[in-house]
């Protein structure tokens, strides 16, 4: 069973491989080549969890190379579970990318170069959450990196440019940082192998400990779009392609958190930087939802609420109790597929409209019924209205930071409730103007003058709700599967914060 | 281990040079700074490593002197990547220059949208607040021009005051408009009709 | 339960299938869903309990009390009628009727969850699914800006104070170390009282108490069966269930008491008040429901079993008369095409049915025998004798409530003098049915007080403080309530007779409207939104660079500062190699350069010779590898750089800071980063795993340990990095070629040439340097034979595919520098793409092929094979994937030269 943990990153590369290989010929079955390699590869996720959930985390040696030595991949209960979200995830953004032939009308370069930068950024996502050494890790962000450049940029329009600057730099600050951090760690333990660490960071002084955890958590918090180095993520993700918005929201965050997941609870459990966790959540959490509530543009809007409920899933870690953990677990995961459902959503707005921009949509209620129950089941979703999804996550946040009492947990509770109505009336403002109001643009939105529409269609394709409303049900799917997906994250994160499995899976019995 | 300074000044001193380049709006000057930026961190990864020593070859060199060969795997890891990152960001300050003639990073529109959005809210308030004080100062003259007690004046008076009251009221009413449109002259848009005053 | 929500949920799903077959028909149809409920609540239903998500405390139970029966059979009975009325209500081509039978059926099923469950937290789901629908109810019609905003007002005002609940419910969940509501009631826990304020909070929003009660008279701009069902009978209830169900277990705490019985006091005023000066009759019904509900909301704050008693028979009488009444208006509105009193002349001679039900219901309402809403009053009055203050309260309002009832029956059917009958339509009888049974109800109940009285004994016995002892019954004497009920109905009628100046006086007492509030904090909220994203969201990025930088230096620092000052145990030297100061001079220059450069060029010029120098501090360092590989990825890069900068000219672009502070802060980053590899190194107490690494090597049968790191021991690094290459080389292409499919590099139409010419170098005569093309053309061979040399030996000497694959590469560039374009399709006849593609298929497919026959992926496969002649080979999968990743920078470096190169060089000539 250890055999199929490499293939979520393998299997991409593969596809991205042979799709180069074979160059621009057979463009029709490129769609299909991803789509297989995706479905393979929730199947492989699904049975990993499975797997790791019954007999405890699994170690794959990569070239037979025991651990110090050589890199290991890791699964566990959270990064199986992480890994089982985002395939089912990108599996519907990629037959929607197939579908609305984003991937022929933008990938009409002369190599193709959606699919296998799109496959080349789920590898290193896959691999991120994988992976046991923490250089391979700072590869694995390099990897989504790279990907996600291209994809931002695709065809090179002013506000892309523009967005893949801000991106692309802050990217590469992100980067910098964490390998720093990387020659701090290395200088100071002599070792990768993220078991090992846990292990030597104990001995490390108070001093190099703080400093080594905080210059990583930087460089996460980057990643993360955490307060104070959150600002470049509403700047950069609204103006790439719909799919491409829609991953980026979904997962790069996320591997970001799941990094300071494994940072908090794996290698620096305990220690003097919850409480600046639990600080930055709550700044990310209100400054992040004021924005929301500020802008005028639906793709904006979603990308401040992306931002602020990242503040959910750091003041789950920032409390540092199996509850907490937990919490942050599940929320990620319900984030990950309501995120991306919206942003597809907003995809399938601004092609029926050509423009996300509240003040010039409406009608659309009247107009695209199935499409504006589309937005508003998800939109809920992520409000937190309950029996969704996103009450849940919230709920099990709440339930962990009135156990924790004290000021500053309390705090955060009211700010997560704050933020959740906040939310429902940045969602209900986009609902009210461009839904229910009547305008005399009535769902014919204008073509904007900007060169930069997406190719609209007066016919939309029924087969772009599909992959939509499979996401949506998803998200409505957990709150069915509520008792068994809940008491997983529990016992994820009872398994992260226990830490010794880990350790004994990676370095054996000692 | 050895701490040896003058590598590590080095560094520092590369490091330096990378973020005050970093922190132009000049595309190129910024990817040279990544550059510098990132050339000072690989060699304080190989530097703090371990220390210097002979190359890494067995056979070649006595175990017990060689250099850490980790350090220097990651270093050309992250090479490779930075240079792929050059050609990648040249490529976009060619798109930059050619889109605008410039390399400049310009800022985010939008959110020099919202300020703007939030400068006009600001006015807007200002707008509804003369308006109050207004609708109080005619309620006031109002009060006022009702003080006349005898009967018989009364009614000989309620018709000159109400010429009265509404030629004031016009006159204040004209003022107040005037004011309010030079107000929203600097509104590019209007205020957010959802929310205006109960109705 | 679970099967009745379900039917519920089906109704909802099947509604606009249903409506587009049958027409507004259909909602007899959907009737069936609540009345299904209805009979089930006659029937008596068990409590019943299955777990949802233990591991968040939600249990889905149910329970079956009297309380919870007696809102069942509320909600259920009215919601029934409600959807009889509204299959005549809507005219059968009202759009989006589908939607509302679907949302009218959801929210039927969720008030039903609501007033049964038997957990906190599912309690709270269903609440907040109620708050949902009512938003699109109150929505139904989108196009009007009243409803818009009427919903969102209701959205939020609802959701704030059920978010707050939430919290309160939490609290009490952790306090009593459950969410069930029965083992809760059975022994009530002891939890602060600001966890019962924060769930008072959210009853009483949802209750529209003071100062939450603006939203629902804004509310009315939804469908009357709307405001019948959700604003009157069910969904504004809740709170006061709420109450109702809690008082047993906390109704005698303090707190509970000193938030509810004076806004309820208070709201129980303001409406009746308000109301006497409403024109719209829908409007002042709903300022009506407003001060009942505070008058019920006085009796279950009050946590007494003899107020509690007197609330539900309250709560029973106002759910039917409320009902009705809203009823009656929609029959009116529909009738007469309008709702506003001052219009409304005589229709109590045309409209008789109508007229006798409002009156019937209005008489409950007042509080006139033999009624329930006098049963329910006198009651009321008994069981607050004990509080002066309160009863007098509840006697004033009992008074206004007098005066608007009368005034409501007197401006919708009274024939006004002066002003001629309107004329009205023929009303459905499914309209006034329902009105008019709902009145009935309140004839037929009150003289079943006395059982009904029985009935709820199990409920009021439970709470702990009886409070004075009252009774339920059609007559009970002459006494204090009956001369009180007296009194209020005079002053009441008073009230009436001089409604004119009590409306003036009203309105000139009118100071604010909490509903004014709610849009001017909103706008507040809004405005306060822009101002921080103003702040804080720059959009620039030297500003977001800043802020990381400044974070870096902040958490430097803080590190520093933490635990004990400082102190070295490990050796200091200047330098370990003799080369090292002269290097760094070298850089230094470089570096200084690179800051005063204001041309490109000299800046990429710089910045590579500061590459170089570290290349050689590399060497000096111990690691040749690092240097050749170095120095080969700095030469490639000021190609790249000088190919893309003849094209850009360098504008003087201002930086925002001034050098001096950029410097500053350069300097302060750069030592930050010093001292934490300092105190790093002087940290090591373990031997690093890099010492293991010979050994590692050995067994790997390498030579050169950095080679088999990167090429078996941490081969995964390095295929991840071949992918960052290939696609970043991607990207390249994707920016210069955009969207054109063609990537043929153009050839010059140049003049016929004889035959196939060894130079294909297409510059024109003049710029042709024949000299550097033939040796160009000469050395390339060589080169390449250089370049696989690199790689056969990276296995035990300096080199490796990544050096030899760049050596290959700067041929290439050689050949295009020297011959143009046309040279470079000659050096690399090969479709783009193909390399990296091949190169990438090659990594990986080792990566599968080690997983497949050596167990773990990249298990490197070797054997020696013996060739005939040459004798044995040692054959290694290493040297594939060495291959792959030397074709893969190969291929990226043909992709960049057709790019920046080739593709530059064709727009500048078009240009």
């Amino acid at each position: 069973m250890e055999a199929l943990i490499p293939l979520p990153v393998l299997l991409p590369l593969l596809a991205a491989g042979v799709k180069l290989a074979i160059g621009a010929r057979l463009r029709r079955v490129q769609g299909a080549i991803s789509i297989t390699t995706l479905a393979v590869n929730l199947v492989v996720s699904a049975v990993l969890l499975v797997q790791v959930d019954t007999h405890g985390p699994m170690v794959a040696r990569i070239g037979g190379w025991e651990a110090p030595i050589g890199i290991t991949l890791v699964a566990d209960r959270l990064s199986a579970l992480m890994l089982v979200t985002s395939s089912a995830v990108t599996l519907c953004v990629m037959v929607y990318s197939v579908v609305s032939a984003y991937d022929r009308q933008e990938d009409v370069a002369p190599m193709a170069i959606f699919h296998p930068a799109f496959l080349v950024m789920l590898a290193g996502v896959a691999n991120a959450f994988l992976t046991g050494d923490l250089f391979n890790l700072f590869v694995a962000f390099e990897m989504l990196l790279s990907g996600s450049y291209v994809l931002l940029t695709f065809g090179g329009t002013p506000s892309r440019i523009r967005a893949g600057a801000t991106y692309t730099v802050m990217a590469l600050m992100s980067s910098m940082l964490f390998l720093i951090a990387l020659a701090v760690v290395y200088a100071a333990t002599g070792t990768l192998s993220m078991a090992q660490l846990a292990e030597r960071f104990a001995d490390l002084t108070p001093q190099v400990k703080l400093l080594v955890e905080l210059l990583l958590l930087l460089a996460f918090a980057i990643k993360a779009a955490i307060f104070p180095v959150s600002g470049w993520l509403p700047d950069s993700y609204p103006t790439a392609p719909a799919p491409a918005t829609a991953v980026f929201a979904g997962l790069l965050t996320k591997v970001g958190v799941y990094a300071i997941f494994r940072l908090e609870a794996l290698l620096f459990p305990g220690g003097p930087v919850g409480t600046l966790l639990l600080w930055a959540a709550l700044a990310t959490l209100v400054l992040g939802v004021l924005g929301a509530v500020a802008q005028a543009d639906i793709k904006r809007m979603l990308s401040f609420t992306l931002v602020s409920h990242v503040g959910y899933m750091v003041m789950g870690v920032g409390l540092a109790t199996v509850a907490g953990l937990a919490g942050a677990v599940f929320y990620a995961v319900h984030h990950m597929t309501v995120q991306t459902s919206l942003f597809l959503v907003a995809g399938l707005i601004e092609r029926r409209t050509g423009t996300t921009s509240i003040n010039r949509l409406g009608g659309m209620m009247r107009g695209a019924p199935l499409l504006s129950l589309l937005f508003f089941v998800p939109a809920m979703n992520l409000s937190g209205i309950p029996p969704m999804s996103g009450f849940l996550g919230k709920l099990a946040l709440v339930q962990a930071g009135l156990e924790v009492g004290g000021v500053l947990p309390v705090a955060l509770v009211t700010a997560a409730l704050v933020t959740s109505l906040l939310t429902l009336y940045a969602v209900a403002k986009v609902w009210g103007k461009a839904f229910w109001r009547e305008t005399r643009a009535d769902s014919e939105g204008r073509q904007d003058a900007g060169e930069e529409q997406v190719e609209r269609s007066a016919v939309t394709i029924p087969g772009l709700y599909g992959p939509t409303a499979a996401l949506v049900v998803l998200g409505l799917a957990y709150t069915v599967l509520a008792g068994p997906l809940s008491s997983l994250t529990e016992r994820a994160a009872g398994e992260l914060l226990a830490r010794q499995p880990y350790i004994t899976a990676v370095l054996g019995p000692r | 281990m050895t701490i040896s300074l003058v590598p590590l000044l080095v560094c520092g001193l590369l490091v330096a040079a990378g973020v005050t380049l970093l922190l132009e709006r000049s595309l190129v000057r910024v990817l040279a700074g990544v550059i510098l930026l990132g050339n000072g961190v690989n060699l304080l990864i190989v530097t703090v490593g371990g220390d210097a020593g002979a190359p890494p070859l067995l056979g070649r060199s006595d175990p017990d002197r060689m250099a850490d060969p980790l350090p220097q795997a990651m270093v050309l890891t992250a090479i490779v990547i930075t240079l792929a990152v050059t050609a990648f960001l040249l490529a976009m300050v060619h798109r930059a220059w050619q889109l605008r003639d410039s390399d400049e990073v310009s800022d985010d529109t939008e959110d020099r949208w919202v300020r703007l959005r939030a400068r006009r809210g600001q006015l807007g308030e200002r707008v509804r607040a003369r308006q109050a004080e207004y609708d109080l100062l005619v309620a006031e003259q109002r009060a006022e021009l009702h003080v006349e007690p005898t009967k018989g004046e009364r009614l000989a008076h309620r018709r000159t005051d109400r010429r009265k009251l509404k030629h004031r009221q016009r006159e204040a009413r004209r003022q107040m408009r005037r004011a309010i449109r030079a107000e929203r002259e600097r509104q590019a848009l209007a205020l957010d009709p959802e929310l205006e005053g109960d109705d | 339960m679970e099967p009745l929500l379900i039917l519920h949920a089906a109704a909802a799903l099947l509604a606009p299938w249903l409506v587009r077959r049958y027409g507004r028909g259909a909602m007899l149809l959907l009737a069936a869903a609540p009345a299904a409920g209805f009979c089930y609540a006659l029937v008596g239903p068990e409590p019943s309990a299955r777990p949802w998500a233990p591991a968040l405390g939600l249990t889905l139970a149910f329970r079956a009390d009297e309380v919870s029966l007696l809102m069942m059979a509320l909600v259920t009975g009215i919601g029934a009628l409600v959807m009889v009325y509204s299959a005549r209500y809507f005219s059968s081509g009202e759009p989006g009727l589908g939607r509302y039978g679907a949302i009218m059926m959801a929210f039927a099923g969720s008030m039903l969850g609501l007033v049964t469950a038997d957990d906190l937290l599912l309690l709270y789901v269903f609440w907040e699914l109620t708050t949902v629908f009512s938003y699109l109810l109150i929505g139904h019609h989108p196009e009007n800006r009243a409803s818009r905003r009427a919903g969102m007002q209701a959205l939020v005002v609802t959701t704030l104070g059920g978010l707050a609940m939430l919290a309160g419910f939490v609290m009490i969940g952790l306090a009593a170390g459950t969410y069930r509501i029965s083992a809760i009631l059975a022994d009530p826990p002891q939890v602060a009282p600001v966890a019962l304020v924060l769930v008072l909070v959210g009853a009483l929003a949802k209750s529209a108490i003071f100062p939450f009660s603006a939203w629902l008279p804004a509310a009315m701009a939804a469908p009357t069966p709307v405001s019948a069902y959700l604003h009157a009978a069910a969904m504004v209830k809740a709170g006061v269930y709420l109450l109702a169900l809690l008082g047993p277990a906390f109704g005698d705490v303090t707190a509970w008491r000193a938030v509810a019985v004076p806004l309820g006091a208070l709201t129980m005023l303001l409406g009746g008040w308000r109301a006497l000066r409403e024109t719209d009759l829908k409007k002042l019904l709903a300022y009506g429901t407003v001060g009942q509900l505070g008058f019920l909301i006085v009796l279950f704050g009050a946590g007494t079993g003899a107020t509690a008693l007197a609330g539900v028979a309250m709560l029973l009488a106002h759910a039917l008369f409320k009902a009705s009444l809203f009823l009656v208006v929609g029959v009116v509105d529909r009738a007469a095409g309008r709702r506003d009193l001052r219009g409304l002349s005589g229709l109590g001679r045309s409209m008789r049915w109508t007229c006798g039900a409002a009156v019937l219901a209005g008489a409950s309402m007042a509080g006139l025998p033999p009624l329930a809403g006098f049963v329910a009053k006198e009651a009321a009055l008994g069981a607050l004798l004990d509080d002066p203050l309160v009863l007098g309260a509840v006697v004033a309002g009992s008074a206004l409530t007098v005066a608007y009832t009368l005034r409501f029956l007197w401006g919708a059917f009274a024939a006004k003098p002066g002003r001629r009958a309107t004329r009205v339509k023929r009303p459905a009888a499914l309209m006034v049915a329902p009105a008019a049974l709902l009145a009935g109800l309140g004839l037929v109940l009150a003289p079943l007080a006395g059982w009904y009285e029985t009935a709820m004994a199990v409920y009021s016995d439970a709470f702990p403080d009886q409070g004075h002892a009252t009774h339920l019954a059609i007559w009970s004497g002459v006494g204090p309530p009956l001369l009180l009920s007296l009194l209020s109905l005079a002053v009441g009628g008073v009230l009436f007779l001089a409604r004119e100046p009590v409306a003036r006086l009203g309105a000139a007492l009118h100071v604010t409207d909490t509903g004014v509030a709610f849009w001017h904090a909103l706008r507040r909220t809004d405005l306060g939104a822009l101002q921080v994203t103003g702040v804080i969201q720059r959009g620039s990025v030297p500003d977001y660079v800043l802020l990381t930088l400044v974070s870096l230096a902040g958490v430097g620092t803080l590190a520093l500062s933490y635990g004990p000052p400082l102190s070295l145990d490990t050796p200091v030297t200047w330098w370990q190699r003799g080369e090292q100061p002269l290097l760094a001079v070298l850089i230094a220059v470089a570096v200084v350069l690179a800051l005063r450069a204001r041309s490109y060029l000299l800046l990429a010029l710089s910045v590579g010779m500061t590459g170089y120098g570290v290349a050689l501090l590399f060497l000096a360092h111990g690691s040749p590898d690092l240097a050749l590989t170095q120095f080969l990825a700095e030469t490639l890069s000021l190609v790249m750089f000088v190919l893309v900068l003849r094209r850009v000219s360098n504008p003087p672009v201002e930086a925002r800071l001034p050098l001096a502070l950029r410097l500053g802060i350069g300097l302060v980053i750069g030592a930050v980063v010093v001292v934490a590899g300092v105190l790093a190194m002087d940290a090591r107490q373990t031997q690093p795993v890099g010492d293991l690494m010979a050994g590692a090597a050995e067994r790997a049968g390498a030579g050169n340990i950095v080679s088999a790191l990167l090429l078996d021991i941490r081969a995964w690094d390095t295929m991840g990095e071949s992918t960052v290459i290939v696609v970043l080389t991607l990207g390249v292409t994707s920016l210069i070629y955009l969207r054109r499919t063609s990537y043929a590099i153009g050839r010059r139409p140049s003049r016929p040439r004889p035959g196939r010419p060894w130079l294909a170098s297409a510059l024109p005569e003049g710029d042709r340097a024949l000299a550097f093309e033939v040796a160009a053309r000469l050395t390339f061979h060589t080169v390449l034979v250089l370049s696989v040399f690199l790689l056969f030996v990276g296995h035990s000497q300096v080199g490796g595919g990544f050096s030899g694959g760049i050596v290959a590469g700067l041929a290439i560039t050689v050949r295009y520098l020297a011959g143009g374009r046309d040279e470079l399709a000659r050096a690399v006849p090969m479709h783009p793409g193909v390399l990296l593609g091949v190169g990438l298929t090659l990594s990986i497919g080792t990566a599968l092929v080690g997983l497949a026959f050596g167990g773990e992926a990249l298990s490197m496969l070797a054997a020696d094979v013996t060739v005939p002649l040459v004798g044995t080979v040692h054959l290694s999968t290493v040297l594939l994937f060495d291959l792959g990743i030397y074709l893969t920078v190969v291929g990226m470096v043909q992709d960049v030269l057709r790019a920046l190169g080739a593709e530059l060089d064709e727009q500048i000539e078009a240009s």
